[in-house]
């Protein structure tokens, strides 16, 4: 039962910065093109695999993340870590931002992520 | 909408001026030119890793300590985006000022940096630099700035890239992989116009080919890689041997060709006998052995023999080469008509 119920929030938290990277794709490769966003990507990935290991499935390319693989490697992932790789992705994601074009994209940003952070808190807590 | 059309077609026209620049210091003057008609900045800066050149474009009033801190800026989110850590002071500056702001709205000679836009320069997932936006205001870029910078960063990378490879190109269609040397494709090219040049102008060109003595016994006696570090070595000490305004290249195998513009076949003597005695003195470090050796030379000179074409001119070295090998190697000959005579069967 426990088992089933992990499984549950584990796939809700995925859904959601399935739906969050997805956003984020959108609104900053509109600004700085796909080429410099999947750059980042990569870079932000690179720099988190050591802890978070399930983030070297997303696939990055210019034509967006996939998290296809993702969903079959983090069975075994506890949601917490999930929500917790993926919240630092984004944070990595946002401090690069923030290097290239100080507050210009993350202003765009902000307020699709933020209810997004608190959304799978919430999911989390929950459990 | 009228000032987006306007905006959008000094975008169109400096990325078509990107696209067509053939070398960085054209990307550099049609971003310098068209980019003040789109922006509002006070420094707009291309760094380049692979030559380690920084370009910056900026307002005439820009203060030194302001050009300081946006370098400093750029190296820094460069090497935030995994490139690597560069020091301001080893990046050479070539800095265009000119007159971007009315009078009145001159720089503060204590202005510092108070915003930029700065964008890597990437190709296929690689790093080739950045480019940067600086200005001494606060919140002076919005959305479309950054929008508009990083269609001519596009630009920029992809023609840079395209330099890149066209550099890498070309260096392997010119120079021998092994030695470093021009290759002999390359050599006959050269020799083409310096003897067309002669020609016309009547101005003298000595042409001398080289040839290590007995290398086979160094291949034989100590192996293929020793020999090919013996061929090394023997290049660099051509390299080194020779004028600025003279060409070395192996023409294959153990042979190599020097081409001496402006030279009399006295001179081009000289400078030969000096080689060979530099050889014959010099003890080659091959592998772990010491190694002698010894060149022959043979030199063809224009107008001194009278060579119409460079094919006769590599023929006649050619020919003076066999004699000096003939004559018991370690050797310059000269090419004479007799020799031709003697090799020439009837």
């Amino acid at each position: 039962m426990g088992d089933k119920g992990e499984k549950g929030s584990s796939d809700l938290v995925l859904d959601l910065y399935s739906n969050l990277i997805k956003e984020i794709w959108e609104v900053v490769s509109a600004l700085i093109g796909e080429a410099i966003l999947t750059f980042l990507f990569i870079l932000a990935i690179r720099k988190l695999e050591e802890k978070y290991s399930f983030l070297n499935s997303l696939k990055v390319s210019e034509e967006g993340v996939s998290l296809e693989r993702v969903r079959e490697d983090c069975r075994t992932v506890a949601p917490v870590e999930i929500h917790r790789g993926f919240q630092s992705l984004v944070n990595h994601l946002s401090h690069l931002f923030s290097a290239l074009a100080e507050g210009v994209i993350n202003k765009e940003l902000f307020p699709k992520v933020f209810p997004k952070f608190k959304e799978a808190e919430r999911i989390i807590s929950q459990k | 909408m009228r000032l987006i059309f306007k905006n959008l077609n000094v975008l169109r026209s400096t990325i078509n001026a990107i696209s067509t620049s053939i070398e960085i210091k054209e990307i550099f003057a049609s971003a310098g030119n068209n980019l003040p008609n789109l922006f509002d900045f006070s420094s707009f800066g291309i760094f380049w890793k692979e030559d380690l050149l920084l370009f910056l474009f900026q307002e005439d009033s820009c203060p030194p300590p302001f050009t300081q801190e946006v370098v400093k800026n750029m190296l820094k989110v460069f090497s935030t985006l995994g490139g690597e850590s560069f020091e301001a002071d080893r990046i050479p500056l070539q800095i265009e000022k000119r007159k971007l702001r009315p009078k009145q709205m001159m720089m503060d000679p204590k202005a510092t940096l108070k915003s930029h836009l700065t964008l890597p320069l990437t190709v296929e997932g690689e790093i080739l630099g950045c480019i940067s936006l600086n200005n001494d205001q606060p919140n002076a870029f919005d959305v479309q700035d950054l929008q508009f910078l990083s269609v001519i960063g596009y630009q920029m990378a992809a023609t840079l890239k395209h330099f890149q490879r066209f550099s890498s190109i070309k260096n392997i269609s010119i120079y021998d992989p092994l030695t470093g040397l021009y290759n002999r494709r390359y050599i006959e090219e050269k020799l083409g116009g310096e003897a067309q040049k002669s020609f016309h102008r009547r101005t003298p060109l000595s042409l001398v080919m080289v040839d290590i003595d007995h290398f086979k016994k160094v291949n034989d006696t100590l192996g293929h890689t020793e020999g090919d570090q013996a061929l090394c070595k023997i290049s660099s000490l051509l390299k080194n041997s020779v004028r600025k305004k003279d060409t070395v290249a192996r023409y294959g195998g153990e042979e190599f060709i020097l081409i001496l513009p402006e030279t009399f076949l006295e001179e081009s003597f000289v400078i030969a006998e000096r080689i060979r005695r530099l050889v014959e003195n010099t003890s080659f470090e091959v592998g772990k052995a010491q190694v002698n050796l010894t060149v022959s030379m043979g030199i063809s000179n224009f107008p001194s023999h009278r060579a119409k074409s460079k094919e006769e001119l590599i023929r006649m070295a050619d020919q003076a080469l066999y004699d000096a090998k003939r004559g018991g190697r370690n050797k310059v000959c000269v090419f004479t008509e007799k020799s031709a005579q003697w090799t020439i069967p009837i």
